[in-house]
């Protein structure tokens, strides 16, 4: 690397200290907001803000005894079950043509399923609403929302089971087929075990987008409420610290899982490495 | 979806039929054709039709656009959704450049992951909290004003930040950071620091090597970074409509506003502006977006 090699002079030091020093403030940028969210959460203050007044699980306790959060959270994993059931079954079964097949359009392709990342889910949400309501007359549920969230996570399943897909040997397969497995088996005792940490990654980012996914969900859920869509409803009459509560679990599980997501995958390719 | 059959066909074995090799899309071309493209499609439609009596009539006409462009709060709101949107975009690369040039030239290869992780960490948590948790800080009983009475440094609330465009730029840096400092870092970390440190051998100085021999490399990346960040602002709702009040307005407010008053072709006409600015950014951007090739990248 460069970097021993370079010559320090005072100068560079300073530019060096400068860029580290806005580095540092950088994450505070992105982490005091959540810190604080999470701080008040725990605060005695019933108006949920400054001053700590003390601490407090109250707010959890509230939390844990509201039926309409029950019912929000109930509605959140079923939606959210549902996406990842879709997404990864749509998404792994699109990764193996996307890497494999000799197709003429394939970058296009590739640009083309990342679109529903790129283009603001404020139009996947009112094109559904005009298609469900306007064309298929079709009553909101939570169905119409499990549609249009599994619209923008399965590109997320697709581009991490390709990835994965892009470097697994196709040989292992020919010789598994020359050895008289058919497709099945091959399938079952060879292509799954090897892309399976990065499908299962794939589901669990699915689930968590889908757990906090909004803008979308707010259009196409009618009289329904997922966590996300609830919380939105209360910031409306203002900040409570039941809300903070509220927010910091489901941060948390965000968190969980994508560490889940994240971890996962290593550690099954150390075990394999130590095992093989 | 039987995923046998792709399998079969990616394996180039005995069994393959060339439209095996395909059937993998099969679910995805459904769910993109049916649930995607057909409702973006319709979306056009609407915003050319017009309605009659409550009911929305196939008459292919201008009224739509015509109706927003005769509203001048409306053409306001179009200008200032630019507006906004540019500087957000730049004051978020204007932040992350610095950033992610120090992780890419200065921070130890090993610990490089981590904190480019602990970047995008805040990504894959509810967009919905990340607004909210600033509403916690701005707001007229946020955290701000509070810790200001409560260190008496004033005894009034100070409604100076939220509820105006300030605002929205500030939580829109903040919801868009991850994004450029993802796409900056990917190409910086490419950069090959000893053609800086060969200009610095030739007597040019640092700030002439960053001009001259990183910018030019690293200039694929900037645009890809302006647009993953420009894009997604320009049909935001939540931060203008939490943090923005009635001065922070956007078209994606426009937007839902239509929609909830069930004026769906007037709304499909105001989605359109937006898709169609995200169309001219693209073409304009198209240019640079190929140098991304020349540099082999």
């Amino acid at each position: 690397m460069a970097r021993e090699a370079e010559i320090v002079s005072p100068r560079a030091g300073l530019v060096r200290g400068l860029l580290a020093g806005w580095a540092g403030l950088v994450y505070l940028f992105l982490f005091a907001p959540i810190a604080l969210l999470v701080a008040f959460s725990f605060n005695a203050n019933k108006y949920g803000t400054f001053p700590f007044t003390g601490w407090t699980t109250d707010w959890y306790a509230q939390v844990l005894h509201n039926y309409q959060i029950k019912d929000a959270l109930y509605t959140s994993l079923k939606v959210a079950a549902l996406v990842t059931l879709i997404s990864t079954a749509v998404g792994t079964a699109a990764a193996f043509p996307l890497v494999r097949s000799r197709l003429p359009f394939r970058t296009g392709i590739r640009v083309g399923m990342t679109l529903p990342i790129m283009i603001p889910g404020l139009l996947i949400g009112i094109s559904l609403l005009v298609l469900f309501t306007g064309t298929f007359h079709l009553q909101l549920s939570p169905e119409t929302a499990v549609i249009g969230q599994s619209v923008y996570t399965t590109p997320f399943v697709l581009l991490i089971v390709a990835a994965r897909l892009q470097g697994f040997d196709v040989a292992l397969e020919r010789a598994a087929a020359d050895l008289g497995a058919n497709t099945f088996n091959r399938l079952r005792y060879v292509v799954l075990p090897l892309i399976a940490p990065a499908v299962f990654a794939g589901a669990l980012f699915a689930f968590t987008l889908s757990l906090d996914e909004f803008i979308i969900t707010l259009f196409l859920i009618g009289g329904h409420n997922t966590l996300p869509i609830y919380i939105y409803t209360q910031v409306k009459f203002g900040i409570t610290p039941e809300v903070n509560a509220l927010a910091s679990l489901l941060l948390a599980a965000s968190l969980i899982l994508i560490a889940l997501a994240f971890a996962v995958p290593a550690a099954v390719r150390r075990l394999r490495r130590v095992t093989a | 979806m039987g995923r046998g059959q792709e399998v079969r066909g990616g394996g180039g074995h005995v069994l393959v039929s060339s439209l095996g090799q395909y059937a993998g899309f099969l679910p995805a071309l459904v769910l993109y054709g049916v649930f995607f493209a057909a409702p973006l499609g319709l979306i056009v439609a609407y915003s050319f039709w017009k309605v009659v009596d409550y009911n929305v009539v196939h008459d292919w006409t201008l009224d739509n656009y015509h109706y927003f462009f005769s509203v001048s709060t409306y053409v306001s709101t179009f200008w200032a959704t630019i507006w906004v949107s540019l500087v957000a975009t730049a004051v978020t690369i204007a932040v992350a450049f610095p950033f992610a040039y120090w992780l890419a030239r200065y921070v130890p290869k090993r610990l490089q992951r981590l904190l480019l992780l602990l970047v995008i960490l805040p990504f894959w948590t509810s967009y919905l909290l990340r607004v909210y948790s600033w509403l916690n800080i701005l707001g007229e009983q946020g955290a701000i004003n509070r810790f200001l009475q409560w260190t008496h440094v004033t005894d009034r609330p100070v409604s100076f930040f939220l509820y105006d465009r300030p605002a929205v730029v500030l939580v829109l840096v903040y919801l868009y950071f991850p994004f450029a400092a993802l796409t900056l870092y990917a190409s910086l970390e490419r950069f090959d620091w000893d053609q800086f440190k060969a200009a610095r051998d030739l007597g040019a100085t640092s700030a002439t090597a960053i001009r001259k021999i990183l910018l030019p490399q690293v200039r694929p990346g900037i645009v890809t970074s302006v647009i993953f960040v420009f894009i997604p602002i320009l049909g935001e709702y939540l931060a203008p409509q939490l943090v923005g009040g009635t001065k922070g307005v956007m078209i994606g407010n426009l937007v839902v506003n239509f929609f909830s008053g069930a004026q769906y072709t007037r709304g499909a006409a105001a989605a359109l502006l937006i898709a169609a600015l995200i169309v001219i950014l693209l073409v304009l951007f198209r240019r640079s977006l190929e140098v991304k090739d020349a540099y082999g990248a």
